[in-house]
């Protein structure tokens, strides 16, 4: 079985994001890089489907040269091959530029199963995954929380509100990977170890003829405003504690 | 008939055969094992086998030790007899009279140490059959069987050499022994009591049994819990005179290496393998180790127990296998047995603290906690088996360099409004107060960083933090088997450290005082790392800071592993305490050296604790005892276990750092 996952890298959710004073850009620096928590899930099943079935499972990814640290960690988790796509105007790059750049690389690849993350938690887009089936021409089924995967076939149960749907799609298909899918693994010594010879290959977008263009623009990026401690009425009477807490819910909080 | 004396030497011949095969065999399967250099320090050495074997210091720890000196010594007293009634039998000339009146000595002292020694061996059949102490607990049947075997032979043994001694004093009224009669008073009561029945027959009858019993304990004993009469000296003397606990480093750049953990026995070093002969089976790991009272799977005398009956059945195979070409099909499963996951179950390696009571407790300096972690190596390294929270944790300190997962750049928030020198902006400084995760993240312990930064200030200390580009020591990645990962920090904060040449730490968490001073030096940082505790001490004492605040409270401290049993810190947070009027200590039950784990430590912290009852609030009850109004600690770990604890236990009283605590008695406003 021939099994592909897409991955993105994205700063850490614990980092404190800065914004580059005057644009609309995250300051980098001082950023710690992760693989998009979703894509671990999907890396997870890929991987398990592998060692089911047998096959190999490649990553691919569309970033800048920093995000091999992230390829590495999939080879370490024992992924066989890693493919990163950059270009000249990459940087600003948008969720349907992205699908038709991996598209055009993936239809030239044989492949029976795609697997993404339900959407990166940096932009939240959630576009990735569904327009590229659709650019392949294959079914899509997202937010998948479990995976029956045959040679031919795949049993899928998703999420959906209220309950679970389970959907049946035959091979090849994408998926895109929900929480509680799988419980992703640490990768071993040895897996790390081989992973720092492996090698990365490299695609240069820009000789991919595809028009990454972005089609919409940033007006503004603003930062949420900083929590303040919780203000606590202390040692007034009740009626007293009511009438202040509606004035500072209306006037303050401008809630009511 | 054939002499009799040509029968003993030829039964003599065979036992001591026997018995030097087995020795060899076992010394055998220790060369199995890996190298280990422990020939150093000799004379320390000898000095150790001089303390613990002859005085049996450790045995003597606590009172049901006495017996156990009494048999040590009795057997050696009685050797001497029975070796001269062996060199009689041998030829009927030999006699050590010669001696004069140290002989009347020695016979003087066999009749009471024989007197002692049955003693003694009546009280441990008593303890360990019918009282049957939490310590001597054991499952294994075989291991009951064969302590009934031992203290049932010397019995035998005992009764036989009186009995002996008494039939002879009557058949020879010009023997030594009927010469001496006055001074061997139970000899003599015997030879009273057989005075009718005493023949030259029944002297041979007893002569014999005594001598065959010697013979049958000589074969017996390598393959018997006794075995630790060979295994205990030689362990005594291979002792570690390393920091305690210093863990092994491994080499990760090693390529040829299949992996990197303990994954089966005969990996383990062959000191780590002399262990296992040693272990007396007393059990004394087992009643101060908190996993075991605690219910849960994991006892230190039952792990070396379980690893020594799986080396005795795996390495003769081993032996059997290396020396001719065995066809591999028909491998007996012993040998494909599993050591990680098998023959010591996950859970037991898991459960463990890293707390040393086991270590501390055994008399014959066995080293338990080595082998945990070599065991947690493999699962961790090799097999990437364990648990989510484990996991969960190491990825937190991979990504924030901390375990609590909060972004690293949140790392010196805490003294945002303390005006603390940042390395980064002014190194000049006398010292560098290392926080710790616990101090920079957990908002109880973030209280404690800055009574502490208070301290310093009113000392007038020159001192600063790292900030931000302070990183997890590494001390529990380390001790949760995670040696990459620990490497990692450590290599990275050695490189920080070296950036500000920095060469005095203050370190506010034993934890990571113990890694500076046992895993730094291993990657070549060599600092002067002083706890918290004994510099608020050293400030007292020179007069640097004055008290001035009297709290009146009664306090019970409870003294961190890592402080105490690792590194010997018993006092300095006692003194300052005391130092501060109006304070009033009380012990708990267990403090000191017996002190009681709080169950945070070798990473138990960022576990769930699933199996039996909860270390901590064992612990808080320990405390609650005392009846005293705060709980006082010097070790954040500790500190957050007994919040739990009281929690659970829904008490209302404070836990306070030593450091808050002067803090409090220092400020006056
Ligand atoms: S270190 Fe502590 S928890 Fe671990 S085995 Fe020894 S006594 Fe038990
Ligand atoms: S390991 Fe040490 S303390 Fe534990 S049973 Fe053996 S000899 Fe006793």
């Amino acid at each position: 079985m021939k099994i592909i996952v897409c991955i993105k890298q994205v700063p850490d959710t614990e980092t404190r994001i800065k914004l580059i004073a005057g644009s609309n850009r995250i300051d980098t620096k001082d950023v710690k890089f992760i693989i998009n928590p979703y894509d671990e899930f999907a890396l997870e099943e890929g991987l398990r489907v592998k060692e089911k079935l047998g096959g190999d499972v490649t990553v691919i990814t569309v970033g800048s040269s920093d995000v091999e640290q992230s390829v590495r960690e999939c080879f370490a988790r024992g992924v066989e091959n890693g493919i990163r796509i950059w270009g000249d105007g990459f940087e600003n790059i948008e969720p349907l530029g992205t699908a038709k750049v991996l598209a055009k690389v993936i239809s030239n690849m044989p492949y029976d199963l795609i697997i993404c993350g339900k959407h990166a938690i940096d932009d939240d887009s959630a576009q990735v995954g569904i327009l590229l089936a659709d650019f392949l021409k294959i079914p899509h089924v997202p937010v998948v929380i479990k995976a029956e995967i045959y040679e031919k076939e795949a049993k899928l149960q998703r999420q959906i509100e209220g309950g679970i749907e389970v959907v049946g799609v035959t091979l090849p298909a994408l998926f895109t990977a929900q929480k509680g899918l799988n419980e992703p693994r640490y990768p071993s010594l040895k897996g790390k170890m081989a992973a720092k010879k492996k090698s990365i290959q490299f695609i240069d977008g820009n000789t991919l003829g595809v028009d990454i263009k972005p089609r919409m623009h940033i007006i503004d990026m603003n930062l949420p405003k900083a929590r303040v401690a919780g203000t606590i009425l202390k040692d007034v009477e009740p009626a007293e504690a009511a009438v202040k807490l509606v004035k500072f819910l209306r006037e303050e909080a401008n809630i009511i | 008939m054939f002499p009799e004396n040509i029968i003993l030497v030829i039964l003599t011949l065979i036992a001591v055969l026997f018995f030097l095969n087995s020795v060899y065999r076992l010394y055998k399967f220790l060369l199995l094992g890996k190298k280990e250099e422990r020939f150093d320090n000799i004379p320390e050495r000898i000095k150790s086998v001089i303390l613990y074997v002859f005085g049996q210091l450790r045995v003597l720890k606590e009172v049901a030790g006495i017996g156990h000196f009494i048999i040590f010594w009795g057997f050696i007293v009685l050797s001497i007899g029975t070796a001269e009634s062996f060199l009689n039998g041998f030829y009927y000339k030999i006699s050590f009279e010669f001696l004069g009146p140290v002989y009347t000595l020695l016979l003087s002292l066999q009749d009471i140490f024989g007197v002692l020694v049955l003693a003694a061996i009546a009280v441990s059949l008593v303890r360990r059959f019918i009282l049957k102490p939490e310590r001597l607990k054991i499952d294994d049947p075989g291991a009951k069987m064969d302590a009934l075997i031992v203290l049932g032979l010397i019995t035998i043994l005992i009764f036989a050499m009186f009995i002996d001694r008494g039939i002879m004093m009557n058949l020879h009224k010009d023997s030594s022994l009927a010469i001496n009669a006055t001074y061997i008073p139970v000899s003599n009561f015997a030879a009273g009591i057989l005075a009718g029945v005493s023949s030259e027959t029944l002297h041979k009858v007893f002569w014999w049994a005594h001598n065959l019993v010697i013979l049958i304990f000589l074969i017996y004993i390598p393959h018997s819990k006794h075995l630790h009469l060979l295994g205990s000296i030689p362990n005594i003397f291979f002792r570690s005179f390393r920091p305690k606990v210093e863990l092994s480093k491994l080499d990760l750049e090693d390529e040829s290496r299949e992996t990197f953990g303990i994954t089966k026995i005969e990996e383990f070093t062959w000191k780590q393998l002399l262990d296992l002969y040693a272990c007396t089976e007393c059990g004394r790991c087992q009643v101060n180790c908190p996993a075991y009272l605690t219910k849960k799977p994991l006892s230190p005398w039952h792990l070396i127990h379980d690893l020594k009956e799986h080396l005795k059945k795996k390495a003769p195979l081993l032996l059997k296998k290396n020396s001719k070409e065995e066809n591999q099909e028909n491998e007996p499963k012993i040998l494909t047995k599993k050591l990680v996951g098998e023959v010591i179950t996950d859970d037991v390696i898991w459960s463990c603290t890293t707390c040393m009571g086991c270590q501390n407790a055994c008399p014959v300096f066995i080293e338990h906690i080595h082998k945990i972690i070599d065991m947690r190596r493999t699962l961790v390294l090799d097999d990437s088996s364990m648990s989510q929270e484990v996991q969960r944790c190491f990825t937190n300190m991979e990504n924030n360099s901390n375990p609590w997962g909060i972004g690293f750049s949140a790392r010196a928030d805490w003294a945002k409004d303390l005006e603390v020198k940042i390395m980064g902006e002014d190194s000049s400084v006398d010292y560098l107060l290392w926080v710790g995760c616990a101090g920079s993240f957990d908002d109880r312990n973030k209280k404690v960083a800055t009574a502490l930064v208070k301290i310093l200030k009113a000392a007038n200390i020159s001192f600063a933090i790292l900030g931000t580009e302070e990183k997890c020591c590494g001390e529990t990645a380390r001790r949760m088997g995670n040696e990459y990962l620990a490497q990692m920090l450590i290599q990275e904060n050695v490189e920080i450290l070296k950036g500000y040449n920095v060469k005095k730490i203050i370190a506010l968490c034993p934890h990571c005082m113990n890694s500076f001073k046992k895993d730094y030096p291993q990657f070549g940082g060599n600092y002067e790392v002083i706890h918290h505790s004994v510099f608020i001490q050293e400030l007292l004492k020179s007069g640097k800071i004055k008290l001035q605040i009297p709290l009146n409270s009664t306090m019970t401290y409870h003294d961190s592993c890592y402080l105490g049993r690792h590194n010997d810190i018993y006092n300095p947070p006692r003194e300052i305490l005391k130092s501060v009027e109006g304070i009033k200590l009380i012990e708990m039950d267990r403090w000191g050296e017996k002190s009681f784990c709080c169950g945070a430590g070798g990473g138990r912290m960022w576990m769930e604790e699933h199996l039996g009852t909860r270390i901590n609030e064992t612990r808080t009850e320990d405390a609650l005892k005392t009846g005293a109004e705060k709980i006082c600690t010097a070790c954040p770990y500790c500190l957050t276990m007994f919040e739990d604890g009281l929690k659970a236990k829904q008490k209302e009283l404070k836990v306070m750092d030593v450091a808050e605590v002067i803090e409090q008695s220092l400020e006056s406003f």
